[in-house]
């Protein structure tokens, strides 16, 4: 059975580390999964004053006083 | 007859020279590089399929388990590529040269099981004694369990090596017999005609299993240890 020569078993693996070991992993090495770049919604820190909490008439355009 | 049965078999060298090592190489043209944010249409499916393939093997490992990612899908895409290159005809398939299968057995077998026994000692020792064994039965089920353990990595070799030589051998004796019936009747060449398809049909499934198969041996050996 040729697969018990075991004068070519030596150069086979080698061949066989350099490629496993090597050359593959240095092609899956550069395989990159970025996250999706959709922003992530931030929780704000500061939070509204009282008087800013609610919209008030007084900043409807049309109520300011007349320049 | 012997001597033309298994000269497929026999490793390649051309005038002397070992042109095994470059048929061993030859996979990883097959695996391009990606340069750019998009890709095209190749890398961007072998991508989708490592991640894939990583999402399913990794999930069951620990963080520690999980550094071994690179190897264990480099190993299940090195083997399963060259097993599907073997399907060509007059194709020299390096799997199943025991060699090989040898060589890449034994490293990764030892090291899972090396780094057990640096990191969890007391627990991979544990694993040669199963749970509630009763006392007088623990000598013999210890050794039994250090046999089973030892003959792991042999396993894994032979396994592959066995699947895949049956396999060829099979599609070159059948693929003959088709060709040698031509001539004496027409109707039994066609019935050995449609086994060797359906054998060629096989033989794809078991190149993937195969990789497969070793790839998930190696990774529960990873897991007992980390």
């Amino acid at each position: 059975m040729p697969q018990l020569d075991t004068s070519t078993w030596l150069v086979t693996i080698i061949a066989m580390i350099l490629t496993l070991f090597v050359l593959i992993q240095l092609k899956f090495h550069k395989y990159s999964y970025p996250l999706s770049p959709a922003p992530k919604t931030f929780k704000s820190t500061s939070f509204p004053t009282p008087w800013e909490t609610k919209w008030t008439k007084i900043y409807s355009p049309l109520l300011l006083p007349q320049q | 007859m012997n001597e033309n049965l298994f000269s497929s078999f026999i490793t390649p060298t051309m005038m002397g020279l070992p042109i095994v090592i470059l048929i061993i190489m030859f996979p990883t043209l097959l695996f391009p590089i990606p340069t750019r944010l998009i890709n095209n249409r190749l890398v961007s499916a072998q991508q989708w399929l490592a991640q894939l393939i990583l999402k399913q093997m990794m999930m069951m490992h620990s963080p520690k388990g999980r550094t071994w990612a690179l190897m264990l899908i480099s190993l299940i895409m090195f083997i399963g590529s060259t097993n599907l290159l073997g399907l060509l005809p007059h194709s020299f398939t390096p799997t199943t040269q025991l060699s090989m299968n040898l060589g890449m057995a034994i490293p990764l077998w030892a090291g899972a099981v090396i780094t057990g026994f640096r990191y969890k000692t007391k627990a991979s020792l544990a694993h040669f004694l199963p749970q509630g064994t009763p006392v007088p039965l623990i000598p013999m089920l210890v050794i039994i369990e250090t046999i089973s353990l030892f003959i792991q990595p042999m396993a894994l070799a032979v396994r592959l090596t066995a699947n895949i030589t049956a396999g060829h051998l099979l599609m070159h004796l059948i693929g003959s017999a088709a060709l040698a019936l031509i001539s004496i009747s027409p109707t039994t060449a066609l019935i050995t005609f449609i086994i060797l398809i359906l054998l060629t049909i096989l033989e794809f499934a078991v190149a993937l299993i195969q990789a497969y198969v070793f790839t998930l041996l190696v990774s529960l050996y990873l897991h007992d240890n980390t």
